[in-house]
Formats: structure tokens, C-alpha cells, sequence
């Protein structure tokens, strides 16, 4: 298994880090999506990550198709250019990274005129479900049913109040979606 | 509004059983498979399991023409309106069998943004099947239970109006719900319902 290779660029060079990639003949988009990085230490935002592939050098028959990987970070509230105009075939990554992520792209077009627009969700959704400070419902209403820590009876939400530190010990389990418990019992 | 007639209306109690006996055998099924529980559901309509000696016909032409719609599978809430649609679309009276953990509460996506939480929050469900996937076997039990609830009912067109409640529909935004936002007092009684769907 051979790590594909990875170039991170600033956020004002995505697209020209994207039309370099594809002149060097990394000409098959194959996918684009975002990691929510909001909680990292130093400039927070969210990692767009595009998967380009070479169709012209290596061998179809054995897979082994030159592969880049084109990373940025995109800080909350900025946006990112549209790749619609390389690749016609990314206007439906990025909606979908947009209606799951909130991430913008300008200059998106997809042909229809109609803009970045939700893809896979339900009309009305409200939210974007694939950020970890999206809290799900039924999370919030129900504490995870089965035992989760050892020796459970601990509370069954993630962290401790502010006013009433926790004694120091195993660090609890915690996961995106699941609310803290500022929000209450559950 | 669904009616059964009024020579049906009107039938003799004898009548009413040979024509209850008719209708829990003759079961033209429409099966909505929306997962891998669709799968075991095909299996049960194939030589081994074979549900066609119960009186199940897999082969109706649409919902239409059907009487039982099973549904197996995920029900997400994108596909909730176009299950309300088909549903309302299949002639009274109609029976659902809800196939799997998923179609019938969520199952192990019961925490999920996307999932609609049991398929009884969109329509009325006669028999649940467990499991996940269950096994033919299990949807052949479900099939039995849901025959033997036909043969104990009495169809009225009032009773029948009464359960469909007319003609309904469902938008997508009826099982979708608002963006959760923290409670305003920390420590108060939460009171988010988990699907819009429950006001159907």
C-alpha cells in the first residue's frame, strides 16, 4: 500500500494548485470532500480534500494510476473557488460538501445556472449534519443506551461543567454530535 | 374516501368470512426495498422459502395494484414522501408489514441526521418483523400474524375511513425537524421531539 502523496496549499491557491495538477496530467477528478478540522489548534477551518488521478500514466490493469492528493484549509465563513470549471463532473462534491460541511465555493457552475444547492438531504433540512458541532437529536433527547466506560454509572454525557471540574482520571469517551452537558440531563 | 360498498357493507356474517378468507390469501404484495433487508425479503419469494404457497404475490404491477406493501429497509427522510405517496396510492384495504430494525424504529441508525426514526411515524403499521436483516423465516411469520389479523377483522367502510383518515400526504418536511439549538436554561427539561412525522 503505497501512501498517496499530498500537497497542501493556502486557501488563495486552490485553484491554480488545481488546473497546475491537471496540466502535469493529473486529469481524472475522482472525488473532493471536506474534514472538519474547526478544533484544531492553530487556524481552525475545514480541510477540502480533491483526489486527482493520472489516466494516462501507469497501467489500468494493475491499478497503479499516479494519485495526488490537493488539500487546503478553509477557515469558517470563507470560501473556496469552484472546481466546476476544470472538471465539470465536481458540481456534485461540492454540493454536497457545501450542504454537509457549509463550505462555499465561488464561481460554481453547474450548467443549470441554479448555484450551490443541497444534493442528498431532504428539502427543508435544516443544518450541516457533517460538522462536529452538529448535535444530533435523538442524542440529545437519549443518553446512548448501552455501557460505554468501565465501571460505568458515570453520567452519560461527554465532559464535566464548568463550576465542578471532574476528578482527574480516564478521559470519558466523547463524540461529535453527542451534546455536553451544558445542555441538560438527558 | 375508501369505500368498500354497500353489498360488502351489508354481507351476512358467513359472507363476511368467505370474503375475509379471499382477501388473506390472495396478498399481491409491492415490496419497497430500501436495504440490505430487501434482500432477505427477495430470498422468502424464492424457491427454498417461497412465499407464493401463503397467497403472497410478489408480481404486482405497481402499488396500484396491491394490497400489502412490505417495507425493508433504511427509510431515510428523503425517501419518507415518496413512501407516504405510494402508500396513498395502493387501494383500500392495505396492510404493511415493516421488515427490520431499520424500517421499524431507526434500528442501529437510531441517532442519525438522516434516518427516519420507524416507518410508523409516516404510515400505519400492521405487523413488525425484527431483526437485522431477520430471516425468511421470520417475514413468513410475519406474513402468518398479518393473515391471521385479517381473518379476525371486520371491514366496514367506516372502521376503514376512520384508519386512513381519508387521503393524506406527507412532505419531506413533515419528518425533518428544525436545526436543535442548546437549551436556553442549562439543567431544564429537554422537550425536542425526535420526528415532525409523530404530528401526522
Amino acid at each position: 500500500m503505497i501512501e498517496t502523496p499530498c500537497r497542501d496549499v493556502p486557501l488563495q491557491e486552490w485553484a491554480a494548485a488545481l488546473a497546475a495538477a491537471r496540466s502535469e496530467g493529473f486529469d481524472f477528478f475522482d472525488w473532493l470532500t471536506a474534514v472538519d478540522a474547526m478544533d484544531a489548534e492553530e487556524s481552525p477551518g475545514f480541510d477540502l480534500v480533491c483526489h486527482l488521478m493520472n489516466s494516462s500514466t501507469g497501467q489500468l490493469r494493475t491499478g497503479g494510476l499516479d494519485r495526488v492528493l490537493i488539500r487546503t484549509r478553509v477557515p469558517l465563513g470563507e470560501s473556496a473557488a469552484s472546481a466546476t470549471g476544470l472538471w465539470p463532473g465536481a458540481a456534485w462534491h461540492e454540493r454536497e460538501t457545501n450542504e454537509m460541511f457549509g463550505v462555499d465555493f465561488d464561481g460554481f457552475d453547474d450548467g443549470t445556472g441554479q448555484g450551490l444547492r443541497p444534493l442528498l438531504l431532504p428539502n427543508g433540512f435544516d443544518g450541516t449534519p457533517l460538522r462536529k458541532s452538529f448535535v444530533l437529536a435523538a442524542r440529545a433527547s437519549k443518553a446512548w443506551p448501552g455501557a460505554k466506560e468501565p465501571g460505568e454509572g458515570a453520567p452519560s454525557h461527554a465532559g464535566a461543567p464548568a463550576d465542578k471540574p471532574e476528578k482527574p482520571g480516564r478521559r470519558k469517551i466523547t463524540a461529535p454530535g453527542v451534546p455536553d452537558i451544558t445542555w441538560g440531563p438527558r | 374516501m375508501p369505500s368498500i360498498g354497500v353489498l360488502n357493507d351489508n354481507a351476512p356474517k358467513p359472507i363476511k368470512v368467505v370474503l375475509n378468507w379471499g382477501r388473506r390469501y390472495s396478498l399481491w404484495v409491492f415490496n419497497f426495498g430500501l436495504a440490505c433487508c430487501a434482500i432477505e425479503f427477495i430470498a422468502a419469494s424464492m424457491a427454498r422459502h417461497d412465499f407464493i404457497r401463503l397467497g403472497v404475490i410478489p408480481f404486482a404491477p405497481g402499488p396500484r395494484q396491491a394490497d400489502l406493501m412490505v417495507v425493508s429497509g433504511t427509510v431515510s427522510d428523503k425517501m419518507a414522501a415518496a413512501i407516504r405517496r405510494l402508500y396513498d396510492q395502493m387501494p383500500e384495504p392495505k396492510y404493511v408489514i415493516s421488515f427490520g430494525s431499520c424500517a421499524n424504529s431507526g434500528g442501529p441508525y437510531w441517532d442519525s441526521y438522516c434516518v427516519t426514526k420507524g416507518v410508523d411515524t409516516l404510515i400505519p403499521v400492521d405487523v413488525y418483523v425484527p431483526g437485522c436483516p431477520p430471516r425468511p423465516e421470520a417475514l413468513l411469520q410475519g406474513i402468518i400474524r398479518l393473515q391471521e389479523k385479517i381473518a379476525s377483522e371486520t371491514l366496514s367502510t367506516k372502521a376503514m375511513q376512520a384508519k386512513y383518515a381519508g387521503s393524506r400526504s406527507a412532505a419531506a418536511g413533515e419528518v425533518t425537524r428544525p436545526l436543535l439549538a442548546k437549551p436556553a436554561s442549562a439543567g431544564s427539561q429537554m422537550t425536542v421531539s425526535q420526528t415532525g412525522g409523530e404530528q401526522l
